[in-house]
């Protein structure tokens, strides 16, 4: 059944890809109800987890390799499919609205499918590398989402931007899954958690979490690698909000979530969670203070809520890990419905231009109610959930300090002070959302005239709106249901989890005063204190590397130096370097094994006539080498063939000889036909006398290489050779007496016919170079064409 | 004898690639021409270099024959090699009938076709 | 197992060649037979793949000779799938042209030309003797060549015979170790030489010749430092036969490598292994960041060709079963899909009027199912699930983790993103965008020419789901071929 759910969405995204022309435009409804069904699916599954028994299912793939396709449903994975599907409803239901006509909606609402079921993958799978295969699907469809508006060169730059940060990421954790299995045996999470000894001990460790915690980075936007997600903000709002901010993003949570329990109580895991979670959730709110725009702001918001939850697994307590799971509920809400507010800004005004903007609660009232309410929440204000897991968060930091992080010392202190003050700075850029956009007078220069959007809009924003409330007024619903189950699974402990609104007059309520003090005089204040953030430089160098490297070609720029290094495009330079290569390896391995190679073993003797052919040879070879005109030149090369025949006399190859004799007068004739073609002159192009000696020392130490290698091979027999086979029985088995023609026709005849194919082909071949001439040949005078 | 021959084989490629190292096509193929012959050299010569009589059985003893396989391997590769090298020498040919050069550096093209 | 069957795989092109000489001109006739022939090849494949998988290795003694005297043509599982492999890219390559090919090079002998690349491929394939590979590696190269320069225009030409003196050096070198190889053990019989080889104490020798191996099917396969021939002369012929190419030329250059760096040269082998190690990651590097700096749809498609010939590389030189399995795999998802993306650009090209992706745009517009296409076979080639690359890449990874190789891991990382880099570049320029002005205004005819890369593309896709038996199956094979002695007791299996 779980199975199928998954699938589920795939299998209506290839089938609306088939037929999607036909439904457009109305796709959207048609696909509505499948997220629909797989909400209320799991929603259903709420009391089966709670007990323990959620749906799985699970069937043997590559047994090879640990891999099952084996998939179950736990708390965890609960708190998520229910996010997923979900929201995914509210996205349908808005998109119809949000998206005219005119759009390619088929190739939307599928990839959103894709996206859907691929997300719904990643949560609810128990084999790694199936959870590998969900990840890399949405790093894909998000990919392919970003660029939905590929027209936009900044649409594509943001999409090629998102999808090689997460793809890097993706291989990370690829490399990490592949060595676990190799130090553990398996990919199944739960085994893996209870072979959690032999992990630790195994010197892989180290490297398995290094991969794991930057493969989690780069899908959640933690720094150093958030650089892709403000860019990826080209993507249509709803896309952002589903993908960028509700659920895509989370998966590298989930992944550190489901890890916690392997990696957990080791020092560098929660240092590097709490380091990197704060510093992204200070860098991100500081940035969003300076966007301008709307989307902008909302991105890096984010990154820092995301920063948030990260530090706050890496805070590692069981009180920290029940904030982390109760904030990634409560940020999807705000956070999903500010996404959808935006959109509907941008949809009716025409820009998300916080400069441009003001006064929109005169004309869009309901608007400014749903954004009051993300607003606030996203700022902790009390009565929204926001308030709760900031509460929740400053508590686990300051508890941080005595357990985890004591190793540090008073430093630890530092932690609830950044904490503090990257809350200073959500605080006052939810206020700046709030009241820039919806106070103040309205502008009359807008690209369009604002109005109210329509109810297919307004419905699913102000549903996540009204959950900041209902959430916040009954937190324990949640935590009953979900966040226990779900923080059950965790820690393999029962716990009893308890949200209130009121903990009595403690450490936690004052640094929420101070935030909310401090917050609101930045807010006051901001008019002013502007020009010194913006002060600071503007850019985080990530960013400036990745544009060096990727869109700034830089990468390309070097690939591109290394390769005309070699890609000379000269044959000659080609043959040199073939035949450098030759010489290093026949010299090389000549040189390593020297003392074990012979030279010389027994000689035959020689005649004076022999020698004064082999001269003869030599002559002609030079001949042909210096020749500055083709005729001397083709003749000496009849020399040179005519003499290895002669050779082939002295060796007792008559068949040869005879073969040689012929095969080299028709060369000749060939040589001399095509010749007359070609230009009179034998002398090379010019080269520079660099080069030629360079060529000569390559052809000398060639040819002495060969030397060597003919001595060599003369000098070191090991086995007698099979062709005594042959001389026996050439007459008794095959019945002639001409051995040499006896190994051609019988022994060997398949050697035979394949020369005689090679002859055939080379025949069409010289028959269709004539024949066959596309390109017109040119006037055998005329010059240069280029 | 094996000395000779190995000299006499070395000569020959070393005339080859050198040729092989220019830039007119006319040279380039006589370099092809060249090696291959050398080549067809180092074949007999890996048989041994006794002299004993031609493979076609007589009456000697079978020991005094020489080694027929390389023999015949050499035969089938002096036939493939002609019938490359005619291909490779109408394609010179074509090539410079074409365009309108018999200088390899025309055959760097343009960067981008 | 003795069957003449193992003959059959060059029999059915051999003999289609002949008949293709027959009805010269007539390119309806041309056109039947090939295509019938393209059939039963696959058909015979399946069932010679068939019969391996159940009767064990195939061996063929022509004329009845015994084993180290006669030639022989074996037929273990790891050579039935390539033989199937090159049975399904010759039939989709020949279907291809029919809507690709124009009339004039399918009058010049165009399908003939095809069978005999078959039948060389085929040959290298099955041969059990080294001098009889050579005559097969002649057959596939000669054809090669006049494949190349068919047509005779101008770009085509001035590639060709840069091509063809690199390749021409190659088997003069080939002649060069096999006289060695002779001369050393006195025969040529490749299960022989399994035996023989192995036995010599001055193993010196055996890694001086086995060097000359390395260069010569080294420069077939295009790795690292003789790989010049290959990325501009691939770019140039009509689509259909860079296809082909690009998916079983240098196939043939590696399975060479892998046959005799497991059967033969396997004395000392910390030496040869080191080298091909070295050798492989730089094929590897130098290919993905060679494409990556291409604006040439086909250039960067034959660069990524040398770099996967990296990896099959690498994971020979880590030999072990897994990995020699990975390099297998990795091989046939490379010919699948390799050839899938260069029917692809051939259909882009001829859309667009050029090769050049900076005049390319917006594609995606009026021919969604082309960049679909297109983008499919890009990530499968990339190695993203659950397409066969990425299957590729996770048997390889796992190889490498297991003996430790932790330089191997990064480089087949950070190669593959190389790889994904070069294939979104493609998709963005030439799919993307803002639409350019086209060279073909009807859009009616394209469809036709995407059936033949749609269909190999969803192979891959297959390939990738059902791992579970083709994993097992090319676990068979790497099993099969790290055994030597299975090899030589099949082939010396015959008494008279």
């Amino acid at each position: 059944m779980l199975a199928a759910i998954i699938l589920f969405p795939f299998i209506c995204a290839i089938i609306l890809a088939c037929c999607g022309n036909k439904i457009s435009p109305q796709t959207g409804w048609f696909v509505l109800p499948i997220p629909i069904l797989l909400f209320v699916y799991f929603l259903c599954q709420i009391p089966a987890v709670a007990a323990g028994t959620g749906a799985s299912c699970s069937w043997p793939f590559l047994p090879q390799l640990g891999i099952d396709f084996s998939l179950a449903l736990n708390g965890v994975s609960l708190i998520f499919a229910l996010l997923i599907s979900g929201v995914g409803v509210l996205i349908c239901c808005y998109s119809q609205g949000y998206l005219t006509h005119k759009e390619n909606l088929t190739t939307y609402y599928c990839l959103l499918l894709f996206f859907m079921g691929a997300m719904l993958g990643v949560v609810v799978s128990r084999n790694l590398m199936v959870l590998y295969l969900f990840w890399e699907l949405t790093s894909f469809t998000s990919f392919l989402l970003i660029g939905f508006w590929h027209q936009r060169p900044q649409a594509r730059y943001g999409a090629q931007k998102a999808l090689f940060i997460t793809v890097c990421g993706g291989f990370c954790l690829f490399a990490a899954f592949v060595l676990l299995y190799t130090v553990s045996g398996t990919l199944d999470i739960e085994t893996l958690i209870q072979q959690k000894e032999q992990i630790i001990h195994s010197s892989a460790y180290i490297p398995i979490l290094i991969l794991i915690i930057v493969g989690a980075f780069t899908k959640s936007a933690q720094i150093p690698f958030h650089i892709w997600l403000p860019d990826a903000m080209e993507a249509p709002t709803p896309i952002s909000c589903f993908l960028h901010s509700a659920t895509m993003v989370k998966a590298g949570i989930y992944l550190l979530l489901i890890m916690t329990p392997l990696f957990g109580d080791n020092t560098l895991w929660f240092a590097s969670l709490s380091l990197f979670g704060l510093c992204s959730l200070i860098f991100g709110a500081f940035q969003a203070l300076k966007q301008t725009d709307l989307k902008g702001i909302l991105a890096y918001s984010t990154i820092s809520q995301l920063g948030l939850i990260v530090s706050l697994i890496g805070f590692g307590s069981q009180a920290s890990l029940t904030a982390a799971l109760f904030h990634i509920v409560n940020h999807a809400t705000f956070k999903g419905s500010l996404f959808l507010v935006v959109g509907m800004i941008d949809h009716s005004c025409g820009t998300r231009d916080i400069r441009r903007l003001g006064g929109l609660a005169k004309v869009m009232p309901r608007t400014a109610v749903l954004a009051a309410c993300g607003c606030l929440a996203m700022a902790g204000l009390p009565p929204f959930n926001g308030f709760l897991s900031k509460e929740l968060f400053f508590s686990s930091a300051i508890e941080a300090v005595t357990a985890n992080l004591a190793f540090l010392g008073p430093v630890a202190w530092l932690v609830p002070a950044l904490a503090v003050l990257g809350s200073v700075f959500t605080f006052t850029y939810c206020l700046l959302i709030l009241f820039r956009v919806f106070t103040g007078a309205l502008p009359t220069d807008l690209p369009q005239i604002p109005h109210e959007p329509k109810a297919v809009m307004l419905l699913p924003s102000a549903i996540l709106a009204s959950f900041t409330l209902i959430i916040a007024f009954f937190p324990n619903l949640l935590a009953k249901y979900l966040l226990t189950p779900a923080l059950n699974g965790l820690l393999e402990k029962t716990v009893v989890i308890r949200i209130s609104f009121w903990h009595g007059f403690n450490l936690t309520l004052l640094l929420t005063i101070i935030v909310f003090l401090l917050g609101f005089m930045l807010f006051k204040a901001w008019p002013k204190a502007r020009k010194y953030f913006f002060s600071l430089p503007k850019r985080f160098s990530m960013n400036a590397i990745y544009d060096q490297l990727i869109p700034g070609n830089g990468l390309i720029a070097q690939a591109k130096k290394t390769t005309d290094l070699y890609m000379t495009r000269r044959l000659q330079d080609y043959v040199a370097l073939n035949l450098l290569f030759f010489l290093i390896l026949t010299l090389g391995s000549v040189l390593l094994g020297a003392d074990k190679l012979y030279l010389l073993q027994g000689t035959t003797p020689v005649s004076l006539f022999e020698c004064l052919w082999a001269l003869c040879i030599i002559a002609a070879a030079i001949g042909i080498v210096k020749s500055k005109r083709r005729l001397p030149a083709i003749l000496c090369l009849g020399v040179v063939g005519y003499s290895v025949s002669f050779y082939f006399v002295v060796f007792c190859a008559p068949d040869l000889a005879l073969t040689q004799l012929l095969i080299e007068t028709i060369s000749l004739a060939l040589f001399l036909l095509a010749f007359r073609h070609l230009p009179l002159s034998f002398a090379d192009k010019p080269q520079s006398r660099r080069r030629k000696t360079v060529n000569l020392f390559i052809s000398i130490f060639t040819g002495c290489c060969i030397s060597l290698l003919v001595l060599i091979g003369m000098a070191n027999r090991f086995y007698p050779s099979i062709s005594e086979y042959y001389i026996e029985n050439a007459q008794t088995l095959a019945g002639g007496a001409n051995i040499v023609n006896v190994i051609l026709v019988d022994f060997r005849g398949l050697d035979t016919m394949g020369e005689i194919s090679v002859i055939a082909i080379a025949a069409i071949g010289v028959f269709s170079l004539i024949g066959l001439a596309l390109s017109k040949p040119l006037n055998r005078k005329g010059g240069d064409d280029q | 004898m094996e000395i000779l021959m190995a000299i006499v084989i070395g000569a020959l490629f070393t005339a080859g690639t050198y040729l092989l190292l220019s830039r007119t096509f006319l040279r380039i193929l006589l370099g092809i021409s060249l090696t291959s012959h050398g080549v067809l050299l180092l074949l007999i010569a890996m048989g041994k270099l006794k002299n004993g009589v031609a493979p076609i059985l007589h009456e000697y003893a079978a020991s005094s024959y020489v080694d027929p396989l390389p023999q015949a391997l050499i035969l089938t590769a002096i036939v493939i090699g002609f019938g490359v090298t005619a291909f490779i020498i109408v394609l010179c040919y074509r090539t410079y009938q074409v365009l309108g050069n018999d200088d390899t550096e025309i055959c760097r093209g343009i960067e981008n076709e | 197992m003795s069957s003449n069957q193992v003959l059959s795989p060059q029999l059915i092109p051999w003999i289609t060649a002949v008949l293709l000489l027959f009805t010269y001109r007539r390119v309806r006739w041309q056109r039947i037979l090939s295509g019938v022939s393209a059939i039963v090849a696959v058909a015979n494949a399946i069932y010679l793949l068939y019969c391996v998988l159940t009767n064990g290795t195939l061996v063929f003694w022509a004329g009845d000779w015994l084993p180290p005297f006669g030639i022989t043509m074996v037929v273990d599982t790891f050579a039935a799938i390539l033989v199937l492999l090159t049975a399904l890219i010759g039939a989709s390559c020949i279907f291809y042209s029919f809507s690709h090919i124009d009339m004039q090079r399918e009058k010049y002998f165009y399908y003939f030309l095809i069978q005999m690349m078959l039948v060389g491929c085929n040959g290298a394939f099955i041969a059990g003797d080294i001098f009889n590979l050579y005559v097969w590696f002649e057959i596939l190269l000669i054809s090669s060549y006049v494949l190349l320069a068919l047509g005779g225009e101008k770009k085509q030409l001035r590639e060709t015979l840069t091509y063809v003196v690199l390749n021409v050096l190659a088997s003069s070198f080939f002649l060069v170790g096999l006289g060695l190889l002779y001369a050393a053990t006195g025969t040529l019989n490749m299960a022989d030489l399994a035996i023989k080889l192995p036995q010599i104490e001055n193993q010196s020798l055996i890694n001086l010749i086995s060097v000359i191996f390395l260069f010569v099917f080294g420069s077939k396969a295009a790795i690292f430092p003789l790989f010049y021939w290959l990325p501009h002369s691939y770019a140039q012929p009509p689509a259909a036969i860079s296809a082909i190419f690009g998916g079983l030329l240098t196939k043939v250059g590696v399975y060479c490598l892998i046959r005799t760096f497991t059967l033969m040269f396997i004395g000392d082998s910390t030496f040869i292994y080191t080298l091909l190690f070295v050798l492989g990651i730089l094929t590897m590097v130098l290919g993905g960041l060679g494409a990556i700096c291409q604006y040439q749809f086909r250039k960067i498609l034959s660069f990524h060709i040398i770099s996967q010939v990296g990896y099959m590389l690498i994971g020979l030189a880590m030999h072990t079963t897994l990995t020699i399995a990975a390099a297998m795999y990795f091989m046939f998802h490379n010919i699948i899909v390799k050839t899938s993306l260069f029917y692809f650009a051939g259909a882009t090209e001829e859309i667009s009027g050029t090769g050049d992706l900076r005049q390319m745009g917006g594609l995606i517009h009026r021919f969604p199912v082309l960049a679909w296409g297109f983008f499919l076979g890009g990530v499968s080639l990339a190695g993203v699930p659950p397409f066969s690359g990425f299957f590729a890449k996770l048997l390889m990874l796992q190889g490498a983790a297991e003996i430790g190789q932790g330089w191997a891991m990064f480089f087949i990382l950070a190669v593959g993103f190389l790889t994904l880099f070069s294939m979104i570049k493609i998709f963005m320029y030439c799919y993307w965008g803002q639409e350019k002005t086209l060279a073909v205004i009807s859009t009616s005819g394209y469809r036709r020419k995407l059936i033949s890369p749609w269909l190999l593309v969803m192979l891959s896709l297959v390939v990738g789901f059902a791992s579970t038996p083709i994993i097992e199956v090319v676990l068979r094979a790497a099993a099969e071929i790290s055994d030597p002695n299975l090899y030589i007791q099949a082939v010396f299996s015959k008494i008279n």
